[in-house]
């Protein structure tokens, strides 16, 4: 039975990951020949030849209509939100932002924690399970939690890559797709980002159910960071999920919920909102956005790579008895206790069902 | 070329395969020798077939809170794909263009979209579960998770050409659909148009022989 399972599990297996490769070949294929253009533009011209030229001409006119220190807003006939103001001068300061702080100083963020990640598992290498596996299985997370949590994962993920691709596409895709071909997969990534976005709405909200029980701090937790969470060599206690795992929970709440929020501004402009509350949004949910990217680097580390019989825990939903007494001890404990309770009530149940002496029931 | 192509011979293809696949797989259903049943009926065949159909549309009690989700995300896919198949106003224009030669009413584009978002939640926890619970895991088959991946990519690629902004998208949405409609007749995707068949005869079955369907 077990080597059919298997068999079947291996297939499956197989089946995902063939349709996952299709489905990159099939979304990826229409590329190709923007990639040999842009190839072939490579050599035909030199670099010299693609700087555009930033000084307009008309640069003294447009100083003129911008009035930097009169009045910015005008009067004008059209009725709208900021239908008064001919150019916006915050504008120019979210660019700067833009471009100068939140894209290289974000870049640099999300390298280091990679970095760190990389350096970490050369040096410690995977956390193995102490005296390795029991058999013995625990039930760590229900059907729902872990449809919640891929459910998430998967909205994650692909509002991660599309806004990544907004972010950084013109540096890292223009070489290599050309003008065009940057062009096509900018307005698909912003569609698929604006479409799917709302739904990270509901995925939050489902984690927020889901798991916000065993998630609040208590006191043992600061003696967890302060041992550094075990990575250190020392063995810290922890409950069902330790400082390191609610920290990640809370940071998921409050940047995805302002995630959520400045989405929202952004994705529904139709509000009577104006650009600075849209350029406020956006430096909030590029900032927030760069932040859990970065840290979901490390959460997902953890949970394949970096500690063994993590991963289980959220596709099987058990883990073995020696994962939880090695990183989650008290909840180890708590579970063995419930466990005791069920198979003492069941043997006293077995017991009275055997007994000999006639129940009321039975009597009548 | 790829949009010659996609426009071309492999839309004729498609459709030749999807009409086809579709008609001879109902044809071989509806048109198989049947056994003669001799026995006296208990209850009406016939009722059994209707209470069959609209009972399969709710669960049963006492399974209902096991497949909440199920049904739940059930709905909101096939509701939210329907409606988004047959009354968004760019499907629309393509079946009056290139099906039926006549139009017909179109909801407005933040229904559209709403229909979108709505099938996207209901496919992507579907599968999620189908993954994850032991049981589906070991009666899928590979063919369901092949349909799954194809229909998310046709929703996938349909929502990067939204913005109509270039004619290279609007084909790869086009091309991923051909395919979906090639692998539809030989897919478990046929319970489209099977399952109403196929609860009536398990109704009807049932329903004669005084089974309470």
């Amino acid at each position: 039975m077990t080597r059919i399972k298997d068999k079947k599990s291996s297939r499956i297996r197989k089946a995902i990951y063939c349709c996952v490769l299709s489905l990159v070949f099939v979304l990826t294929a229409p590329l190709i020949p923007y990639v040999i253009d842009a190839q072939a533009d490579d050599v035909k011209t030199s670099k010299a030849d693609k700087i555009i030229a930033l000084q307009s001409p008309a640069i003294n006119l447009w100083n003129e209509v911008r009035q930097r220190n009169a009045a910015s807003e005008g009067t004008s006939q059209v009725k709208g939100v900021d239908s008064g103001i001919l150019i916006n001068k915050t504008g120019e300061d979210w660019r700067l932002f833009r471009m100068e702080m939140l894209m290289p100083y974000g870049a640099y963020f999300m390298a280091a924690i990679i970095g760190v990640i990389a350096l970490f598992f050369l040096l410690h290498g995977k956390t193995r399970l102490p005296g390795g596996r029991t058999g013995e299985l625990l039930l760590r997370f229900t059907l729902n939690q872990r449809t919640a949590h891929w459910f998430a994962a998967g909205i994650f993920w692909l509002l991660g890559i599309t806004g990544l691709i907004l972010l950084y596409g013109r540096f890292v895709l223009i070489p290599l797709l050309g003008a065009d071909g940057f062009s096509i997969t900018a307005s698909a990534c912003k569609e698929m980002h604006n479409l799917i976005g709302p739904l990270f709405i509901l995925a939050v909200f489902a984690l927020l159910v889901l798991y916000i029980k065993d998630n609040f701090f208590k006191l043992s937790d600061l003696t967890w960071i302060a041992k550094g969470g075990g990575m250190l060599g020392v063995h810290v206690s922890a409950g069902r999920f330790n400082a390191g795992e609610k920290i990640w929970f809370w940071l998921v709440m409050i940047f995805g919920s302002l995630l959520c929020i400045t989405g929202l501004i952004l994705d529904f402009s139709v509000f009577g909102q104006g650009r600075e509350i849209m350029a406020l949004s956006h430096v909030i949910h590029g900032i927030s956005a760069l932040l859990l990217i970065s840290v979901s680097f490390g959460h997902i580390y953890l949970g394949t790579i970096g500690v063994e019989g993590t991963l289980e825990g959220m596709t099987t939903g058990y883990v073995d008895a020696s994962w939880a007494k090695s990183h989650h001890d008290h909840w180890y404990e708590e579970m063995s206790a419930v466990s005791e309770a069920v198979k003492s009530a069941e043997k006293d149940t077995e017991v009275g069902t055997a007994s000999p002496s006639p129940s009321p029931a039975a009597g009548d | 070329m790829f949009e010659q192509f996609v426009n071309g011979i492999f839309w004729d293809i498609a459709l030749i395969v999807f009409f086809v696949g579709v008609i001879g797989r109902l044809a071989t259903l509806f048109l198989r020798s049947k056994r003669i049943d001799y026995s006296e009926p208990r209850n009406s065949g016939i009722s059994g077939a209707i209470m069959a159909n609209i009972h399969g549309f709710y669960p049963r009690k006492e399974i209902s809170s096991r497949v909440r989700i199920q049904v739940i995300a059930g709905y909101m896919f096939h509701l939210g794909f329907f409606i988004l198949l047959f009354f968004a106003a760019p499907h629309v224009k393509f079946i009056a263009e290139h099906i039926t030669g006549f139009s017909y009413m179109t909801i407005p584009y933040w229904a559209f979209i709403v229909s979108a978002q709505i099938a996207f939640a209901g496919l992507i926890l579907l599968w999620v579960h189908r993954v994850l619970n032991p049981v589906t895991r070991l009666i899928s088959k590979r063919s369901d998770h092949v349909s799954s991946i194809l229909v998310f990519v046709v929703m996938l690629t349909g929502c990067m050409a939204l913005a109509e902004a270039s004619s290279e998208l609007r084909a790869l949405h086009r091309f991923s659909v051909e395919l979906l409609m090639i692998y539809f007749p030989f897919s478990a995707l046929m319970h489209a148009f099977m399952f109403v068949p196929s609860r009536a005869f398990t109704g009807a079955f049932l329903g004669r022989r005084g089974v309470k369907v």
